[in-house]
């Protein structure tokens, strides 16, 4: 069975189609990625899969059970937990505080939570900026604050959205890096963006959607040869 | 720890002290106390959870008419009356706050609900002759009986307020350090981040509306019985809504102690200016405007952020946003 | 007449984004205004529009310059105490300075009225009622043709673009808020010969106007207006069904109804959560 089961799923915002008939699945262990040209409706996938929008026609599982209808933070208690395109980190807590917030998922406990953060805190790369406020903490650090966020809920997929961007190459590098550990550790990935050179390097398998619709799915190689690939690229910016 | 000692000594003289107080000093000091229960009470819903009530008079006023209507008409001693008031200021509390979260009304849409519910209250009450309508009602016996919670002299009164503000702030401490408070905290922060981090938003804003409502509630018993006399503007109007926050705002929402140094603060300041400007109603809720104003401007973070900020701690809960 | 007290808070709050507490305020003042204008000048209540309009228009400037603009960037709630804040000061000046006894303004038509059909109409109700329309024409007018107006509307609908577009965005937001404070004031001016006059007058309007805006929809201009027919028929129709001021309740509930159910108000166009 499938970890993640995205069954010929429609989205419809009044009269503008986001998503048309999306399938997918997600095996447990792997590493996906989600590419296409700005405005594909990748983005509108990450919100239905996690809870804020119900698709217009289709069905989505998770782990066998339908996520449709319910909330983003039962969701998150099954398995599944995000990042968002633009970081949302608490600002006004430290980044410890913000980690603690995904770490309660799993407990009630305030130490246990504590615990849990700090330990996520170091294997993403910030443990000493653990009492540093969100806010004071530059871009790749927040990125990597959101990503421990989600790391600390526990989940068994971890959605993330274009981490890359806004990113210089030695960061970038180092985030790829990142989530090799990440996906090491047993957590299944499915991941948006548009740094070709690390989706290239980290994906197992590549679905590519333009317009709602996907055109193409493979080995990355495979995908970057795809003629209606490279014609949907072509005149975006990428 | 330069703190602690003053905690210390600071609690030291208000458990010591009353007693040899003149009685003009001890009625300021019970106003300053009720002021920073209600906004501690204001605190954990608007400060902790970012909710602003404009409303929470209906609370105040729930707890004030339940408890003054057992004891008038059935005999119920005012002790019991406060938790009955409590608890069904509680259950209007998630009645209103189901409705509005349910619906996904926050920020000033929020606020406005809020005091749309507290006004309905109030119009409901000047209306109802069961309550006394605009002529309220009065707790007639002025002897002793503290089983009935009347007491002879303000003392008592005092002490009674002073165990109610120092359970509030104690209770704000447990929740600011419990995953209740971390949830609040992200929800302020970041409702549909919180969500997606696992926060079960509906639930804990639920939470926190109850705690406050009933704390509020038992607020208003004791103005009943310290008063003597209620009617549907003072326990349901404006007036006690804004009490509530602005000892919170200016002391600091989100901070624990915020609310009552809050109230130490701007009590002195409302009972200076009625003394100074004799005769005439309101300069001391104008000064409360003027402080808003300028608190807003300048100190958003209030008292307690402030200090924070001095003594290089990060400032905890500062309200200012930059929009990006 | 609410339609004209909630089209200058409809504006500010689509210029502006804040939801401006002091508008009651702002119209409590200038109703007190009239009032000297009137007790101390012998100047007409409808005569006096001419001098308090534009004097409450740049007092209205005034306080976005001062008060509200320099905390632009503070959080939505903030701005709204702020408003708050702004409000209760006005208010309790009021009560200071003049203290809190009822006044009223009776020009010699005060009591006039005749009959229309089977109902009885009083005059100066019918002045105010008419102003509002008048006035609501003139605004709309100055909204859809003059240079400011379109300015007006640019910033409401979209701020950033506004700014590229070269427009002195700082100016224009004081204009609003000037612009709603100079409608509130002529509101007030209308009312005066048939209302009375106290620091609390402010916010029985206050409250009205809130929920009009609401239900027109935050920043829809003309919904503002439409909201304020509604409302008083809403109240008229409470007060046949209920009796003394419950007839408020029928308001307080469709405000609740709407806040829940169709927050961008009942016409669209208005913000929504």
């Amino acid at each position: 069975m499938s970890l993640l089961e995205i069954d010929s799923v429609t989205k419809r915002f009044g009269g503008l189609t986001a998503v048309s008939r999306f399938s997918l699945g997600v095996g447990a262990g792997e590493i996906v990625g989600l590419i296409g040209p700005n405005g594909a409706g990748k983005t509108t996938v990450f919100h239905l899969l996690s809870g804020f929008h119900a698709p217009t026609e289709g069905a989505i599982r998770f782990k066998g059970v339908s996520v449709i209808g319910a909330k983003p933070h039962e969701i998150c208690r099954r398995g599944l937990a995000r990042t968002f395109q633009i970081v949302q980190p608490f600002v006004n807590l430290t980044a410890l505080e913000n980690v603690m917030v995904g770490a309660f998922n799993r407990t009630d406990d305030v130490a246990a939570a504590r615990k849990r953060a700090l330990e996520v805190l170091e294997f993403v790369g910030l443990g000493a900026r653990r009492d540093a406020l969100a806010r004071e903490l530059t871009l790749p650090d927040r990125k990597r604050l959101e990503m421990a966020r989600g790391l600390a809920t526990q989940p068994e997929l971890l959605l993330l959205d274009e981490v890359m961007s806004g990113l210089n190459p030695t960061e970038i590098e180092a985030i790829i890096g990142l989530i090799r550990r990440i996906h090491t550790q047993g957590v299944s990935l499915l991941i948006i963006e548009h740094v070709m050179r690390a989706i290239m390097a980290l994906s197992q398998r590549i679905v590519v959607l333009h317009h709602g619709e996907k055109i193409a799915e493979g080995a990355p190689a495979e995908v970057a040869r795809d003629a209606k690939v490279v014609e949907a690229y072509l005149g975006e910016e990428s | 720890m330069a703190a602690e000692a003053l905690g210390g000594l600071a609690l030291g003289v208000l458990l010591v002290a009353p007693p040899f107080l003149p009685p003009y000093f001890l009625e300021i000091l019970i106003s300053v106390m009720l002021f920073g229960y209600l906004g501690a009470a204001w605190n954990i819903l608007g400060g902790y959870a970012g909710q602003f009530s404009f409303g929470h008079a209906a609370y105040f006023g729930i707890g004030a008419y339940t408890s003054t209507l057992l004891f008038l008409r059935l005999g119920v001693t005012p002790w019991l009356g406060m938790l009955a008031g409590g608890a069904l200021a509680a259950l209007f509390g998630l009645f209103a706050g189901y409705l509005s979260f349910r619906y996904g009304l926050r920020g000033p849409y929020f606020s406005l609900v809020t005091l749309a519910f507290a006004e309905m209250l109030r119009v409901v009450a000047v209306n109802t002759k069961a309550v006394g309508s605009s002529i309220g009602l009065v707790i007639p016996s002025r002897e002793a009986a503290p089983v009935n919670f009347i007491f002879a002299g303000k003392l008592p009164y005092y002490y009674v307020i002073l165990a109610m503000a120092l359970g509030a702030v104690w209770i704000t401490r447990l929740v600011a350090r419990s995953k209740l408070g971390y949830s609040l905290l992200a929800i302020r922060e970041n409702e549909d981040a919180a969500e997606a981090a696992g926060v079960d938003a509906l639930g804990m804003k639920l939470r926190a509306m109850a705690l406050s409502s009933f704390l509020t509630a038992l607020g208003g018993s004791f103005y009943a019985q310290y008063f003597a006399y209620i009617d549907p503007t003072i326990t349901f109007g404006p007036s006690v809504s804004i009490q509530g926050l602005l000892q919170a705002i200016v002391g600091g929402a989100g901070t624990v102690l915020g609310p009552l140094i809050g109230a130490f603060v701007l009590t002195p300041v409302s009972e200076l200016s009625r003394a100074a400007i004799r005769g005439r109603a309101g300069v001391d809720v104008m000064l409360y405007g003027l402080a808003l104003i300028l608190v807003i401007s300048f100190l958003p973070q209030g008292i307690m952020g402030w200090a924070r900020k001095g003594r290089g701690h990060p400032a905890r809960v500062p309200l200012i946003r930059r929009r990006r | 007449m609410y339609g004209l007290v909630a089209f200058g808070l409809s504006l500010i709050f689509g210029v502006l984004r804040i939801i401006n507490f002091a508008h009651g305020a702002v119209m409590m003042l200038a109703m007190y205004a009239t009032y000297w204008l009137f007790t101390l000048l012998k100047v007409d209540p409808y005569v006096s529009i001419v001098l308090t309009g534009p004097a409450f228009f740049l007092l209205g400037m005034l306080i976005q310059r001062v008060v509200i603009e320099p905390n632009r960037f503070a959080a939505e709630h903030n701005q709204l105490l702020l408003t708050l804040g702004l409000a209760l000061f006005l208010e309790n000046l009021a009560l200071v300075l003049w203290q809190g006894d009822f006044r009223t303004v009776r020009p010699p038509y005060a009591g006039a009225s005749f009959v229309l059909g089977e109902a009885l109409v009083e005059v100066p109700r019918l002045v105010a009622c008419g102003g509002a329309i008048v006035m609501a024409v003139v605004l709309f007018a100055f909204l859809k043709a003059t240079d400011v107006g379109k300015a007006i509307r640019a910033l409401a609908e979209e701020p950033e673009g506004a700014m590229l577009m070269g427009i002195n965005v700082a100016r224009i937001r004081a204009v609003a808020y000037g612009i709603g404070a100079g409608a509130v004031a002529v509101a007030g001016a209308l009312v005066t010969p048939f209302f009375y006059v106290a620091p609390d007058v402010g916010e029985s309007f206050n409250i009205m106007a809130f929920v009009v805006v609401v239900l027109g929809g935050m920043g829809n201009f003309v919904g503002a207006l439409l909201g304020g027919f509604i409302v008083g028929l809403a109240e008229s129709l409470g007060a046949t069904l209920l009796p003394g001021s419950l007839k408020q309740l029928v308001v307080f509930a469709l405000f609740i109804l709407v806040l829940l159910f169709r927050p961008a108000g009942l016409f669209g166009g208005g913000r929504g959560r």
